[in-house]
């Protein structure tokens, strides 16, 4: 036997023994005892119920197969958001697949926890209760976040029989300023809607509406609806002034710049300039006289030396504002920052009497259920009052107040003391659950019976897409067994949430509850509107308070914490998917860096990725320092959200509280926090600390990846330049064989027969929210990799936004949404060997994950970087696997993957199209990311048919290919943000 | 001879094993029956002798890419009547009073990555013993592992789709 022949036949042994040897699979198919009527094996069923993530209270639609929810989609029919999702209510899977989610009743013994039946819990629990009920009234307090009527009288009715009144209701934001400002100038003790649709121009003092401020989605999808261009034409203008850059300001057409505190400043200076215009008759000659002496002060020059923003904008400003016809002015953000909030808010709503007398933009009607929140200072008095007297039984639901709250507020103490019996029905171990004596966890949202209207006078229902994962109990059934003589259980959630909608008049029998919870609710328009009468402005608690005003602190160092897109308060922190989803601004994932205009940075000698001792009056914090254009110099942001102490693995160790630093105090006036603290010093540690950045480079480098073009050009009709092969002057060209063109193309043209599947994106749509990147990760199984993979650029996002910085303005921010553009012309198909990514009759550009042999070939090929390589089996830990899209293939490692367009779901159309004979039609296609879009920013269709949405939108003049000059032939076709000059 | 009578009984004996191996291997009277299922259920009685349609039981196949394998309820709307004290049936009756699903044994194997709809083939008047084969002469089923030679030369065939990711992959 020679060398050779030896090698081969070791060799191929070698293979058979490895490959040829695996056993039969070791798996079962379990049959159902009892087929369900609705549940077809293969199948989806959808189930409406509503999103509980935040406040705002939008409309879910739950998809079921075999049992599980696997996706959630926003329900189309719900009037807050209209079939859209933010990307936390996406993540709402993640809660319930939580790995981390206890699964027992636990409770405290010796200072640890010891698992227990749900059974003994709730026993324990009705005999503590009852037991403090005895002691005397009030000694059964109840502390909450924001629920709905439902749940909201279950736990009025619980108390009564416990004798005892106590029930709070906490929020983090809780907009107090807003509130207390909507109470003196519209008379509404409350929190009214805006008609943002209806106006042409928008000044916020800070409020960020397109991420957390009352209902994200919802006035997402209204800004647009009055800020988006609409043929070759746009009016409305949106005017943002704040100290930071949120994403809201990053969308508005000018970010002013201030010193916090200084927006109310802002303010008085337009009322000024509206009253000298002759604005403001219908406040009557007293109020418009008082006004007048207040603001004559605040002249612009004046204005713009307090603020830091120049005369010249302010001029600006002023002008466009009294050129407007229907003008809206928003208050301050979630998170009111400075200490002039109370008057920011006073001052946009007297501007909105000045300037819309008959207040259209005010919807009075819908108004937002968080508005049941306590105040701050209610909450402060309640836990001093609780650690004066710790006496009786807590009950917790969802309030993590040891997170949210700054320290030496009285609930430590409070919670610490034996004689205080504190119960949480939180379904996780945060912070504040850690302390409690039970932990007896109840079944969260999509698990249970309930009614959330996130907006007065709608109804919306919850309903139980899946059985309880772990077993618990309804929160409804708790609260009822702790009622003498009332025997919860068995169907005690659902029967008594039909007793409700009866008794409250919005149901009249049993075909309209079914109805009703096929729809998710009911949603139908007001009759009249039903407006408070308008108080009178000449003098009152108003006037005292902007006479009050303090100038903003200049020089010295201050911090403002921001509320997160992406975790909210915090209470998003477990879920993987919004960790790994960076923030849309500073393209960070996983941490939460104190981000510092870089000049103070090179000033004290520090650098981005230093990690700085910020100190305050209360605390001091070590955290890396990101350099950020999103910031005037004397303030540093930090966002809300991370630095919890347990909450799971997903939360745990990830970054610093910012709350930390911030005095447990309230404004006098309104009873509000501030998110805002003057620093005392920020020092270098000497150490450094990588920060998780995804976006590489911020600026575009010149090469014409996301454009805009400025309204005057777009009203002209500017002609592009002659067709040539420059960067710029490049044509767009089709992925169709008529872009065909043998001077430029090396492979003859592709083939279509009937579809030719494309994408536009109106980047003047896309505000950057990141939704579609959450639904892209529910949808295709993409993993999530950590923190450290991330650090290696080893994330797995199919669909990401690119966020890029004008060079020469970087306060000046574009998103451009990123995803395979499935070329015709791809440059990934040719180079690879083995042939997997691979053109489809349908133009896809197909990624055979079994046929990948994982060269990287393609990846480095690629122009857009949109292929993922799976460099490890990532980690599902139990039970997220639960979670998985069975549609979908879950990647191997060692093999590259990409967008496919959502290809289950055009086979999916394909299926039902054939089942009937007949073609697929526009817009029966939609993939996760569009149909998430909070403003429309993705459409999706077939090319091939002349009359697609897509194939129309293609003749857009704004219509341009990313790097098409690549010849690259994108089936994504984006369209330019078109942009105000001045 | 005599000096090679030990070289000569150990390849005897190594042929001799090799020849057991194999016939227990392929030829064994149980070879190629399949695995035992928790109950002894026989495809030939039922859909052979008893003629009972496929879909009966598998009722979703037409309507979905699953065929579905039937509710333990669904054995017993006949079962409560047709030997209903036999031992097998008794433990059916265990698994449906204790809500247990039957923990039957996978014999049809495709890889993670395909995903088949038998939906697509029932409608096209595709027979299910064209690729699962005759089933109403098995009493347990052979099952099979398919690969996608089986799949491409048929879709070949009969001009099918076989773009990878719109026919069967995703």
């Amino acid at each position: 036997m020679d060398r050779r022949t030896f090698l081969k036949l070791s060799g191929s042994c070698a293979i058979s023994i490895s490959a040829g040897c695996n056993s039969e699979p070791a798996k079962h198919l379990f049959s159902m005892v009892r087929a369900p009527q609705d549940m077809v094996a293969g199948q989806p069923t959808w189930y409406a119920t509503t999103c509980r993530e935040c406040p705002a209270g939008c409309g879910m639609l739950a998809k079921i197969r075999e049992g599980r929810v696997i996706k959630v989609e926003g329900n189309p029919l719900h009037a807050i958001n209209r079939g859209r999702l933010c990307m936390r209510g996406q993540a709402t899977l993640q809660g319930i697949y939580n790995p981390d989610r206890i699964k027992t009743a636990l409770l405290k013994h010796n200072g640890k926890f010891k698992p227990i039946s749900y059974a003994r819990a709730l026993s324990l629990l009705a005999q503590r209760s009852r037991q403090a009920a005895d002691r005397g009234p009030d000694r059964v307090y109840v502390l909450t976040e924001s629920v709905g009527e439902f749940v909201h009288a279950h736990f009025s009715k619980t108390l009564a029989a416990l004798n005892s009144t106590r029930l709070m209701v906490f929020e983090p934001f809780a907009y107090e300023a807003l509130k207390t400002a909507n109470r003196q100038i519209f008379g509404l003790d409350g929190l009214c809607a805006y008609r943002m649709q209806t106006a042409d121009l928008i000044v916020s003092l800070g409020a960020d509406f397109l991420e957390t401020w009352l209902s994200p989605v919802e006035y997402a999808r209204k800004f647009k609806a009055m800020h988006a261009a609409r043929g070759n034409a746009k009016t409305g203008r949106f005017f943002h002034i704040g100290p930071y850059r949120s994403l809201t300001a990053a969308n508005a057409d000018r970010w002013l710049a201030c010193r916090p505190g200084a927006e109310a400043f802002v303010a008085m200076g337009l009322i000024r300039q509206a009253l000298n215009a002759g604005a403001g008759g219908a406040l009557g000659p007293a109020a418009q006289q008082t006004l007048r002496e207040l603001t004559a002060g605040y002249r612009l020059e004046k204005v713009a030396a307090v603020s830091g923003i120049s005369t010249d904008i302010l001029q600006h400003l002023s002008q466009v504002m009294l050129a407007s016809r229907r003008p809206l002015f928003l208050g301050t953000p979630s998170a009111a920052c400075g200490p002039n909030a109370l008057q920011a808010n006073i001052g946009a709503n007297l501007l909105q009497r000045i300037l819309d007398p008959e207040l259209q933009r005010i919807d009075f009607n819908g108004r937002h259920r968080v508005e049941t929140a306590h105040r701050r200072s209610e909450i402060y008095s309640f836990c001093r009052q609780l650690a004066a007297d710790p006496q009786g039984v807590l009950l917790l639901h969802n309030a993590n107040l040891r997170h949210c709250l700054p320290p030496q507020n009285g609930i430590a103490r409070a919670l610490a003391e034996k004689t205080l019996f504190t119960v949480s029905f939180s379904n996780f171990m945060d912070a504040t659950t850690r302390h409690a004596d039970l932990v007896l966890p109840v079944r969260l949202p999509l698990e249970s019976w309930g009614e959330y209207g996130g907006k007065a006078g709608l109804v919306s229902t919850l309903q139980p897409a899946m059985p309880a994962l772990t077993g618990a109990p309804h929160l409804v059934d708790v609260l009822a067994a702790l009622i003498p003589d009332v025997r919860p259980g068995g169907r005690y959630a659902r029967h008594s949430l039909y007793t409700h909608l009866k008794h409250t008049g919005v149901l009249r029998n049993r075909l309209q509850w079914t109805q009703t919870l096929q729809k998710g609710g009911i949603f139908q328009k007001f009759a009249a509107e039903d407006r408070p009468p308008l108080p009178e402005l000449a003098e009152g608690p108003h006037m005292d308070a902007l006479r009050a005003m303090v100038p903003p602190q200049a020089g010295g160092l201050s911090l403002i914490a921001a509320p997160s897109i992406r975790v909210f308060d915090g209470r998003g922190a477990n879920r993987p998917w919004l960790s790994e989803i960076p923030d849309p601004l500073t393209k960070v994932a996983w941490q939460t860096p104190v981000q510092v205009h870089p000049a103070t940075l090179a000033q004290r000698g520090l650098a981005q990725g230093s990690v700085v001792r910020v100190q305050s009056e209360k605390g001091v914090l070590e955290t890396p320092a990101y350099a950020s254009h999103g910031t005037i110099p004397d303030v540093l942001i930090m966002e809300i959200g991370q630095g919890h102490a347990g909450f799971g693995r997903y939360a745990q160790k990830e970054s610093v509280n910012p709350f930390h630093l911030f005095p447990a105090r309230t404004d006098a006036r309104s009873g509000g926090p501030a998110f805002y603290t003057p620093l005392t010093t920020i020092k270098d540690s000497g150490q450094r600390a990588d920060i998780v950045h995804t976006d590489g480079s911020r600026t575009q480098h010149g090469r014409q990846i996301a454009l805009a073009v400025p309204v005057s050009d777009l009203v002209e009709g500017k002609r592009p330049p002659a067709p040539g092969l420059t960067m710029e002057t490049f044509p767009l060209t089709l992925p169709l064989p008529a872009g065909y063109d043998k001077k430029r193309d090396f492979y003859p043209a592709h083939p279509h027969s009937r579809y030719r599947w494309s994408m536009i994106v109106d980047l003047d749509r896309c505000i950057g929210c990141g939704a579609c990147a959450a639904a892209c990760y529910a949808e295709n199984n993409l993993a999530v990799v950590g923190k450290a993979r991330m650090l290696e650029g080893r994330e797995m996002s199919w669909m990401r936004i690119e966020r890029y910085l004008d060079p020469e303005h970087p306060e000046r921010v574009i998103f451009l949404p990123m995803l395979c553009q499935h070329c015709d012309n791809a440059p990934c198909e040719p180079v690879c060997p083995v042939y997997a990514p691979h053109h489809s009759k349908e133009g896809i550009n197909n990624q055979i994950y079994n046929r990948c042999i994982g060269t990287r070939f393609c990846s480095q090929n690629c122009p857009y970087k949109v292929r993922r390589f799976n460099w490890f089996d990532w980690q599902r830990p139990d039970p997220l696997p639960l979670q998985l899209n069975p549609d979908v293939t879950v990647r191997a490692k060692g093999v590259m993957e990409k967008c496919s367009f959502c290809v289950q779901r055009i086979k999916d159309a394909h299926d039902r199209a054939k089942n009937a004979k007949r073609a697929v039609f526009d817009g029966e296609v939609t993939p996760a990311c569009a149909q998430t879009c909070p403003t429309q920013a993705l459409t999706f269709g077939n090319l091939m048919d002349p009359h697609s949405r897509v194939a129309r939108l293609v003749h857009n003049p704004r219509a341009y290919q990313v790097m098409g000059y690549l010849n690259t032939k994108p089936a994504v076709i984006y369209l330019k943000k078109v942009i105000w000059e001045g | 001879m005599r000096q090679n009578r030990t070289p000569i009984l150990l390849i005897i004996g190594c042929l001799a094993l090799a020849g057991a191996f194999l016939y227990l291997f392929y030829v064994q009277p149980q070879a190629g029956i399949g695995a035992p299922q928790p109950i002894p259920f026989s495809h030939r009685l039922h859909a052979g002798v008893k003629r009972i349609a496929c879909q009966f039981c598998h009722s979703y196949v037409g309507r979905s890419r699953h065929p579905g394998i039937p509710p333990v309820e669904k054995c017993l709307f006949c079962h409560q009547y047709i030997i209903a004290r036999h031992p097998q049936i008794l433990k059916e009756h265990r698994y449906f009073d204790t809500g247990t699903p039957t923990p039957w044994r996978k014999v049809n194997y495709l890889p993670e990555h395909v995903l088949f709809n038998h939906q697509r083939h029932i409608r096209k008047q595709i027979a299910c013993r064209q690729c699962h084969g005759k089933i109403e002469a098995m009493d347990r089923i052979a099952g099979k592992r398919f690969k996608m030679g089986f799949c491409i030369k048929c879709h070949k065939r009969k001009g099918a789709n076989v773009g990878c990711w719109l026919a069967c992959h995703s």
